[in-house]
């Protein structure tokens, strides 16, 4: 069976319009014009359907580097087309399977880089850190102490920020120097230590990059004993030790490559990898706190002093400093972290780190203010 | 039909120019909304890789349905094309994101002053306007008319400098110099297009836009430059000492007078800007459309100003019954938010489930949103730009010679790395 029809044809070369007759042969469309001559000839295994609008059927050549389009508004021609040309990609069939294969390995994509987010970057960070050489992390430990004063320093007292440098504070600041000397001492660090008390009202601590450590006077006011402090800086030490600061700035590259870059930003991709993020970041964190509580009690009980101290202090503070959401917590939970800390301790006991009118020194150390 | 022949054909008037509405928009909105959903809810599922199937699928579908003296447009583009572009775009910026951020540790000193993050933002606007034009060529070569295609030539880097300049121009003049810079801009982007072997180029001036929009600018930046002209005239010193006395007493109710004129001034540009936004519009659509030529074929738009605010209106108002059916629908939600705030009932695994279903439906109501923009906003624009076209010596088209070759898409995957991506 033979059926023809009429159409429109541009031959791709210009931009002019022909109104031709079409003929549909055995293995071939033919287009003629309309005097009867042949333009085309389209075998159907090479003719694909087009973009159009609704009732009109366009049709081009595969691969072609010229544009020759044929158009359709005939539907009883078009319906022989589709009769005919059992090659002509009619339903967008192959479009749809590369779609379908697009969605499974995206959604296969997707699991991966949860899997590299969750176990990957923790494990590649933990690593890698090792190789970053001391005097790289102590460049980076510049910076983030400069960003960190930024963010903390909220009354803007600049080079005030730091207690023990104005007057009335020099005793405090030299007993302070001293608990952390014999802290140093018993850690056995690769660089050294750059302790300081900061004007900050919460009962917390911090260490950076390259041996730098930020404890706040609201920790010293909480202190009941100078071992409770020294377990605290013993801690923080701990992150010094294991170069948590590095490995952290590590995974935080890591996890804004692998969520921010990779996907990219689509309309409310953005909240998604930060949440995807924070989310992550503290889990990864839980375990390294207990990693550090662990260094603090075995620091704290090499130089004498009450390993038991650490877990004490935390439980008289721990509530205050839990976020709500107890998938943000980076820290383990204070009830378990206190009894692993006092089931590793054992008996607490030996001579306070610092006698009694020192420890009077510490406590008035911001007293400058 | 034939639109060799349209009605006033040259040979009977005996007169070259004619116009006529040729250019016509026939794509159902429901399909739109169609395509639309389910592609973004494709795109929520597979954390953004689908969106370039579905940009192209949007394009596809302005494109076939932009009807032109009865012939319709063809985008050809596909979304892998797309995904490529932006796999390479990545390729080249993570060395450029990692060197800047590596720089500030190795060069002592750098970080306090945080030079890396603000030359790196420099850096990547720049690129931003290097993807704008180069996108632009992938989707001019991308686009097919009577079998014959779009291309664009001239420089990137070129446009990239060009672009760049006048921004700085634009934010030093307040947008005064806006209307010189798009038409600038303009000029270099029309005068390296083609349609085949047709030049294009573009003859609207920036003074014509410049006339017709300073009454806009004054509305919403008079004010503020009022209060800017009249603030040396007051005594200063006399309100620093009011203010610091918190005694804003008789004598000094002049001077408490200026603090609230500057901020009702900014409230009032603000308010001002957002009201008159859609005359703006309409007024720059309508003026640019109005420069596009291609050889002797030129464009003329009529869009009225009172179907932009009809478009935006109409948005505001979907806006709305969206949120409201959005609010109903998590006021069902079995454990409620205040709950959850607290969270301390609840165990980890329970919080996990909560904070995935807050992502979730942040997620789907950011993306309904996105929807209710490219349908009513977007697509009516497109729309009614189309239907207010007029074109004269559309004929010309029949003498069109094929040109050009399809380009690269890395420009699209630039912009899309770098968010300045549009249709």
């Amino acid at each position: 069976m033979s059926a023809s029809g009429a159409g429109i044809f541009f031959d791709g070369l210009t931009g002019a319009r022909r109104e031709v007759a079409i003929d549909l042969g055995p293995v071939a469309l033919r287009i003629l014009s309309a005097q009867g001559t042949a333009l085309a000839e389209w075998p159907y295994p090479e003719i694909e359907r087009l973009s159009a609008p609704a009732g009109t059927l366009r049709l081009g050549r595969k691969g072609s580097a010229v544009l020759a389009r044929l158009e359709i508004l005939d539907p009883v021609l078009t319906a022989h087309i589709g009769d005919h040309a059992s090659g002509v990609d009619f339903g967008a069939v192959s479009e749809r399977n590369e779609r379908v294969r697009v969605i499974a390995w995206s959604l296969a994509a997707v699991a991966s880089l949860v899997l590299v987010g969750v176990f990957g970057v923790p494990l590649l960070a933990a690593r890698a850190t090792p190789f970053i050489p001391l005097v790289l992390e102590r460049r980076l430990g510049e910076a983030f102490d400069a960003q960190m004063r930024s963010i903390l320093d909220r009354d803007h007292v600049g080079s005030r920020f730091a207690c023990g440098t104005a007057e009335g504070e020099a005793a405090g600041n030299a007993a302070f120097v001293k608990l952390l000397h014999r802290l140093e001492r018993g850690a056995d660090l690769p660089l050294p230590l750059r302790a300081i008390v900061v004007r900050r009202s919460e009962a917390n601590a911090m260490a950076l990059p390259g041996g730098r450590i930020f404890v706040f006077r609201g920790l010293i006011a909480k202190a009941e004993t100078p071992d409770e402090l020294a377990g605290v800086m013993a801690h923080e030490i701990g992150h010094v030790s294991h170069r948590d600061g590095t490995r952290a700035a590590l995974e935080s590259a890591g996890l804004s490559l692998l969520f921010g870059m990779l996907l990219g930003d689509f309309t409310g991709g953005g909240a998604v990898v930060v949440a995807t993020r924070m989310v992550l970041q503290s889990a990864y964190s839980r375990e390294v706190e207990a990693a550090a509580d662990g260094y603090g009690v075995t620091l704290m009980s090499r130089i004498g002093g009450d390993p038991r101290a650490l877990g004490a202090i935390l439980a008289r503070i721990g509530g205050a400093t839990e976020p709500a959401m107890k998938i943000l917590l980076d820290h383990p939970e204070t009830a378990a972290r206190v009894a692993a800390i006092n089931a590793m301790a054992g008996s607490s006991g030996g001579q306070p780190l610092l006698d009694g009118a020192e420890w009077a020194a510490v406590k008035r150390i911001c007293s400058g203010n | 039909m034939s639109v060799l022949d349209p009605p006033g054909s040259p040979s009977s008037l005996g007169i070259t120019v004619q116009s006529d509405r040729l250019a016509h928009f026939v794509g159902p909105s429901g399909d739109y909304w169609r395509l639309l959903i389910r592609g973004n809810a494709l795109v929520a599922v597979t954390l953004g890789i689908y969106r370039f199937w579905l940009s192209t699928d949007m394009r596809r579908f302005l494109w076939s349905n932009t009807v032109i003296g009865g012939e319709s447009l063809e985008y050809t583009g596909r979304g892998i094309e797309l995904f490529l572009g932006f796999l390479i775009a990545i390729a080249v910026l993570l060395p450029l994101y990692i060197v800047f951020a590596v720089i500030p540790f190795l060069i002592p000193g750098l970080a306090e002053r945080n030079a890396s993050g603000s030359m790196l933002i420099i850096v990547l606007a720049f690129l931003g306007q290097f993807a704008i034009y180069r996108a632009r060529r992938y989707r001019l070569t991308r686009t097919v008319f009577r079998g014959v295609r779009l291309h664009q030539s001239g420089s990137a880097w070129a446009y990239a400098f060009r672009s760049s300049g006048w921004w700085i121009l634009i934010f030093w003049t307040l947008g005064l110099v806006y209307p010189w810079a798009e038409a600038s801009l303009e000029r270099y982007k029309m005068r390296h297009t083609f349609y085949g072997d047709l030049p294009g180029h573009f003859t609207a001036t920036g003074g014509r836009l410049f006339v017709r929009g300073i009454v806009l600018w004054l509305i919403v930046v008079g004010p503020m430059l009022a209060a800017l002209f009249v603030a040396p005239f007051f005594d200063w010193s006399a309100l620093d000492a009011a203010l610091s006395k918190r005694d804003i007493g008789a004598g000094h109710s002049k001077m408490a007078g200026v603090g609230v004129l500057a901020g009702a001034a900014v409230i009032w540009a603000v308010l001002a800007a957002l009201a008159l936004y859609p005359a703006f519009q309409a007024m720059a659509t309508r003026w640019w459309l109005s420069g596009v030529r291609f050889g002797d074929i030129a464009l003329t738009s009529s869009l009225r100003t009172g179907q932009i605010y009809g478009i935006w209106l109409r948005f505001l108002l979907g806006v709305l019954v969206f949120a409201i059916a959005a609010a109903l629908i998590l006021a069902l939600v079995p454990i409620s938010w205040n709950q959850l705030a607290k969270g301390a009932h609840l165990s980890s695994g329970l919080q996990l489930v909560a904070a995935g279903f807050a992502l979730v439906a942040y997620l789907v109501i950011v993306l309904a949103y996105s929807t209710i923009y490219q349908v009513i906003v977007k697509l009516s624009l497109w729309r009614v730009a189309v239907e207010s076209l007029e074109i004269s010596n559309f004929h010309m088209v029949e003498l069109v010679k094929a040109e050009g070759q399809q380009s690269s898409p890395f420009g699209e995957g630039l912009a899309d790395a770098l968010n300045v991506g549009s249709f």
